[in-house]
């Protein structure tokens, strides 16, 4: 009977070697420095190209989602993890928990109803907001953990001190808490990074430009692998491959990054 | 006037009465003890008095808490200034384990802005530590994390921590209910000394601790406070039969 687990717990292992050496032999290749800051190659002739803008899109993109669904989420997690006794909690709570399980592509048709079509254009901000709206539950669910799990002793002492509620709670708390808070944006990012679907209807996607706005059209990592992989053209298959193999690194990065600051907290 | 001056104070954890028309005055440079069985309200007292009851969503308080006659439930009042009156230590030592030894004790003065200047400070954490009896023990290691420190030695770093915001009473909430015998008659040693400039409230479920260390004791039970007096009188001519049982160990 165990023999058959483990089997199986090995078997469900597999994918992810598999993806990533997959992803790594066949991308890995075309990935160099100019890869990295290039325009990507026209799709009959000329050099190998590149993925520079939809790299910097894909960092503008992260930044600032996470930056906007970093700061509502942390005071989100913040509130559900005190004020967990009311109805108002109760309910963000399991809104939020509705929320991870959406499908991403109608946060991006939402953002696409309120951002895209009134204005008429394509923009990048509007990429910015469906993947916050994306990230924020995962952001305060995760932020509410960590600071669920500071003993409540510590806050009797931080509120003993005669300290007001910003001080013990983004202050004296936060200190406390901050490996489980820098792990909740790090997930957030990683998400981030890695979604497609919001930006669909969002971002639109640029080719032969960089970031030129907001308010404009823009290029993503996970958008481009997506266009390119569909063409019909076998040099933008290969820009795919080494997007996919700088992407995966990307996740990979952040993912290493949150490990090694949870395991300082068990410390 | 007495330093403290309770008057009707009743507290609720939701529907179940737990304090019930307390009325207690606390004289000042004692050392007033608290005693009863678990679950008797002692710490929920004491917690009503800086109001740190609060933080308990449950909780509800009426009546009156006066410190040099302030009243501490005032609408008009500061519920920090509040805090700050009170130093407060706790049953489990809880020193912020992610700070320094220097920084436990510097935190309340510094987050207040009750200091000027670095050199302020250093004094005052020093001044702290060594009231603490701490100062020759952690003098070279001030830089490191709390956490490494013993129970017995963290439980003096939050006396430390508590007495530099130089509150006027220090309440103490079973503090030795978690040390070893040895640490734990330090604290009480500590106790004594500490009652020469200040006036300290200890709560405990040992009727043996209160006689050894208090000036003055008030036995709570179940809500209800059945007797206050000097410790002496209380512990060999009881008024109540009550405290009675209690003192020689039938109840508790």
């Amino acid at each position: 009977m165990l023999g058959v687990i483990s089997l199986l717990a090995i078997i469900s292992a597999i994918p992810i070697f598999a993806i990533i050496i997959n992803i790594y032999s066949e991308g890995l290749k075309y990935v160099s420095l100019s890869f990295l800051i290039d325009f990507p190659p026209p799709p009959i002739s000329g050099g190998a190209g590149g993925i520079g803008p939809a790299l910097v899109g894909s960092l503008i993109l992260i930044g600032l989602a996470t930056v906007i669904g970093g700061a509502i989420g942390f005071f989100t997690g913040l509130y559900l993890s005190e004020y967990s006794h009311t109805k108002l909690a109760q309910y963000t709570q399991m809104f939020l928990q509705i929320m991870v399980e959406f499908p991403t592509i109608i946060i991006g048709l939402f953002a696409y109803s309120v951002l895209v079509a009134p204005l008429k254009r394509f923009n990048a901000f509007a990429g910015a907001f469906a993947l916050s709206i994306v990230i924020i539950p995962y952001i305060a669910l995760n932020v509410r953990e960590a600071y669920k799990s500071i003993p409540y002793t510590l806050k009797e002492a931080a509120f003993s001190l005669g300290l007001s509620y910003p001080k013990v709670y983004l202050r004296v708390l936060l200190s406390t808490a901050k490996r489980g808070v820098l792990t909740a944006l790090l997930i957030g990012m990683a998400k981030a990074g890695g979604e497609t679907a919001p930006l669909l209807l969002t971002i639109l996607g640029t080719t032969f430009t960089y970031f030129e706005g907001l308010d404009q059209p823009i290029n993503a990592i996970p958008l481009l692998i997506y266009n390119f992989a569909l063409s019909p053209y076998e040099r933008w298959h290969q820009v795919a491959w080494g997007a996919s193999a700088v992407l995966l690194t990307i996740i990979l990065t952040i993912f290493i990054i949150s490990r090694l600051v949870v395991k300082e907290v068990k410390i | 006037m007495s330093l403290v001056e309770i008057s009707n104070l009743n507290a609720w954890y939701g529907d179940k009465h737990v304090l019930k028309n307390i009325n207690l005055e606390i004289p000042r440079n004692i050392i007033f003890a608290i005693m009863g069985p678990s679950g008797c309200g002692k710490s929920t007292l004491l917690r009503a008095m800086n109001r740190l009851l609060e933080l308990n969503p449950n909780a509800k308080v009426s009546g009156q808490v006066k410190i040099d006659g302030i009243d501490v439930y005032s609408d008009k009042i500061d519920i920090t200034w509040v805090r700050r009156q009170f130093g407060m230590v706790f049953q489990i030592p809880n020193p912020f384990p992610h700070l320094s030894i220097y920084d436990n004790v510097a935190i309340g003065p510094r987050m207040n802005g009750l200091v000027k200047n670095k050199s302020e400070l250093d004094q005052l954490v020093k001044w702290a530590l060594e009231k603490a009896y701490l100062w020759d023990e952690v003098k070279n290691d001030l830089k490191k994390p709390a956490s490494m420190l013993s129970g017995g030695q963290q439980q003096r770093l939050c006396i430390a921590r508590a007495l530099a915001l130089k509150p006027k009473i220090i309440l103490m909430d079973e503090p030795t209910a978690n040390l070893d015998p040895v640490a734990a008659s330090k604290i009480e040693e500590l106790m004594l000394e500490l009652k020469e400039d200040y006036t300290i409230v200890i709560v405990t479920h040992n009727p043996q601790q209160a006689a050894r260390v208090s000036d003055y004791v008030a036995f709570l039970y179940m809500g209800e406070l059945i007797e206050v007096g000097e410790t002496s009188q209380v512990f060999t001519r009881p008024v109540h039969k009550l405290t009675e049982r209690y003192v020689v160990g039938k109840i508790g």
